[in-house]
């Protein structure tokens, strides 16, 4: 009997949770504060690990001196040549890192900026319907296109912490970049949602012809969002593709997209440690359905299949029983709110 | 024939005309649900592939081919289950006064976890029938002609949709124009307080159209068993984007339109890829991009304002600062 291996449990949680909080924190700053029904969030996740696992394994077999023209990546030759090559420059694999976490950004973030173009004229269901269509198309195109490996995908992408002999110190080294992304994803949608411009998205949210009627730029603050969110959606594919240390193209389905719309809907709609606890939950019971359901001898029923069921049930009944969710939004306390108040409370003096 | 530019352009003909009738019958009964209940309702696709695996249980486990049998049961079961999303989850939302984007959410929900029922529901049906439920062949059906028009033959699901496509037409326009449960639908989708107002059972009318949605998109599903080659659980998700496309370009209200957008997004996609195909050598597989072009261009020149909000943006000149 083996032992149940907690650090490897929590290091393989910890891990998911990091890459599925950046993508829940940002859709909720889209889609919570921001009113944009973003039913779209895997082509940006996608796009990211898409550009990642392509950038990284194309330039480790180039800049050692292999023609890739003859030997592609998604090739068997190609994959062996990856593994043996893959790992003999920390230096290389971390500026690899950098360069796929920048360019994913920008990747991403520009074509959520372009996909703002056509439903910025129409209403939350044709936005959400845009969106999710073209993450399908996304997956035909990736399914056909033979240089990243068509519907194979790419296989054994050296990791930036490949290098490290210890394989629990590369996974504790992995861990770290992923939460200090993570933790600067937050920085970033906590600064934003309490700036004015944060302000100005409950606005929009809730009254978009009253904010147009202020004199808000609806579409060019939705642009300047969707633009963030993807981007830092893009930087979240990236880590996943290191993680994985492979993509293909049935990993980015619809149904990643409403896990974290689940996380956000379960931890609270515009609350952002909401979408950390709605994470930190999912990804859990994702988990424990993974390490457990295979001691228990069930093989009949997929987990994989369970989870999604889960997930879906999960959206409905919280929006059923609690719509709220576990956090609840809370107002914003502006200093001007306070001199407001204090001038009240004066006055009634 | 000789000399013809497009070589298969008869074959795109044909399939133009064949999608139409595919698209017509998924797509009206969406349209109609979105005007009476008003929600846009992504579980549609669900209606489509539990259609198709009603005839194929059938045909899998108990060896029936018969395909009246199997639309019948279809549209039972998955009319049941429209009026079922309704009665439990899309009307206590409504009533406790939640956006439609929260309602289309909740939509979003159920379309994941019935799809994954269903995964799981062919994975235990395969268990015990030692079969393929997850990739099933075309089923032939014994009560459905083969019919041969000039000399073209017609396979049983050109037969059986352009049936089925005429009768909900014919059965629609009837219903709705010359009843008086059809003008209650109406006046539902006018407006429904007034409706509710002027003494009309409302939560009855909007059960029966969900009912009704739901069958018609149930008896495409079983229709479509005997058109694909590979029937999966995605067989409804592989055509949502059509089959909204073609109900955007009617706005989600008008049928008449949805009517012109089935025959526009199918002579678009069959049409369309024979011709890159033939000239620019793009893969038959990438046809979805043709429909997603459509619906950027309706978005774009013809943005749908009724459903589910939008504002005229095209009052904002460029370059105007605010």
């Amino acid at each position: 009997m083996i032992g149940f291996d907690i650090v490897g449990f929590m290091i393989s949680w910890l891990t998911l949770f990091g890459i599925y909080a950046i993508l829940s924190l940002t859709l909720n700053l889209e889609s919570g504060t921001a009113g944009i029904t973003n039913f779209g969030k895997v082509v940006f996740y996608g796009v990211g690990a898409y550009v990642s696992a392509t950038l990284t394994a194309y330039l480790i077999l180039m800049l050692n001196g292999v023609d890739v023209s003859e030997t592609p990546p998604y090739d068997i030759e190609g994959i062996i040549l990856l593994g043996e090559l893959g790992n003999k420059s920390p230096l290389l694999n971390i500026g690899l890192l950098v360069l796929s976490l920048m360019i994913a950004f920008a990747v991403s973030g520009s074509l959520g900026y372009l996909l703002t173009y056509p439903i910025l004229r129409v209403g939350p269901a044709f936005v959400g319907f845009t969106l999710l269509s073209s993450g399908e198309l996304l997956r035909i195109f990736l399914q056909h296109y033979e240089p990243v490996g068509a519907s194979k995908g790419l296989m054994a992408i050296p990791t930036p912490f490949g290098w490290i002999a210890d394989s629990r110190v590369r996974e504790a080294a992995y861990l770290s970049l992923v939460l200090g992304l993570l933790a600067l994803t937050y920085v970033v949608t906590h600064k934003l949602i309490n700036s004015p411009l944060g302000r100005t998205l409950r606005a929009l949210r809730d009254d978009e012809i009253a904010a147009l009627c202020l004199g808000k730029h609806v579409p060019r603050i939705k642009a300047t969002i969707l633009f963030i969110g993807s981007g830092f959606a893009g930087m979240a594919g990236v880590l996943l593709a290191y993680y994985l240390t492979s993509v293909n193209p049935n990993m980015f389905v619809p149904a990643v997209t409403f896990n974290v719309w689940a996380m956000i809907i379960l931890g609270g709609f515009g609350n952002l440690k909401g979408s950390l606890l709605g994470a930190a939950i999912i990804t859990f019971v994702d988990r424990v359905l993974t390490f457990v359901t295979p001691q228990l001898g069930v093989t009949v029923i997929s987990p994989d299949y369970l989870r999604w069921v889960i997930v879906g049930l999960l959206i409905v009944i919280v929006l059923l029983v609690n719509p709220k969710g576990l956090l609840p939004e809370k107002p914003i306390k502006t200093p001007a709110l306070d001199v407001v108040l204090e001038e009240l409370r004066g006055e009634s003096r | 024939m000789g000399g013809s530019l497009i070589p298969g352009i008869q074959q795109a003909i044909m399939n133009t005309l064949q999608y139409m009738l595919f698209y017509l019958i998924f797509s009206l009964p969406l349209t109609l649900s979105y005007r009476t209940t008003k929600v846009i309702n992504f579980a549609h696709a669900n209606f489509i592939t539990y259609g198709a695996y009603v005839a194929i249980f059938l045909h899998g486990i108990m060896g029936l081919n018969i395909m009246s049998v199997a639309a019948i049961l279809a549209f039972l079961i998955t009319g049941a289950i429209a009026v079922l999303n309704n009665v439990l989850v899309f009307t206590p939302l409504q009533k406790r006064g939640s956006s439609p984007a929260i309602i289309m959410i909740s939509s979003m929900g159920l379309w994941i976890a019935y799809k994954y029922l269903l995964y799981m529901t062919t994975d235990i049906a395969h268990y015990y029938t030692i079969k393929n439920f997850v990739s099933y062949g075309r089923i032939t059906y014994s009560d459905v002609p083969r019919g041969s028009v000039g000399g073209v033959e017609l396979s049983q699901a050109f037969v059986a949709s352009l049936i089925t496509a005429s009768l909900v037409v014919v059965l629609l326009y009837l219903l709705l124009e010359k009843t008086k449960i059809g003008r209650a639908m109406r006046a539902v989708a006018d407006n429904p307080s007034l409706a509710e107002i002027s003494g009309i059972p409302k939560s009855f009318v909007v059960n029966l159209t969900w009912f009704i949605c739901g069958g018609i998109a149930g008896i495409g599903g079983v229709i479509w068993t005997s058109f694909s080659g590979a029937i999966t659980p995605e067989a409804g998700d592989s055509m949502i984007l059509q089959v909204f496309t073609v109900g955007f370009i009617g706005g989600l209200v008008s049928l008449l339109r949805t009517g012109i957008g089935a025959v526009l997004i199918a002579a678009i996609e069959n049409v369309g890829i024979a011709i890159l195909n033939t000239y620019f050598g793009v893969p038959v597989s990438f046809r979805p991009f043709l429909t997603f072009v459509t619906l950027i261009t309706t978005l774009i020149v013809s943005p749908p304002l009724g459903a589910g909000g939008g504002l005229p943006y095209r009052f904002l000149k460029r370059g105007s600062r605010r």
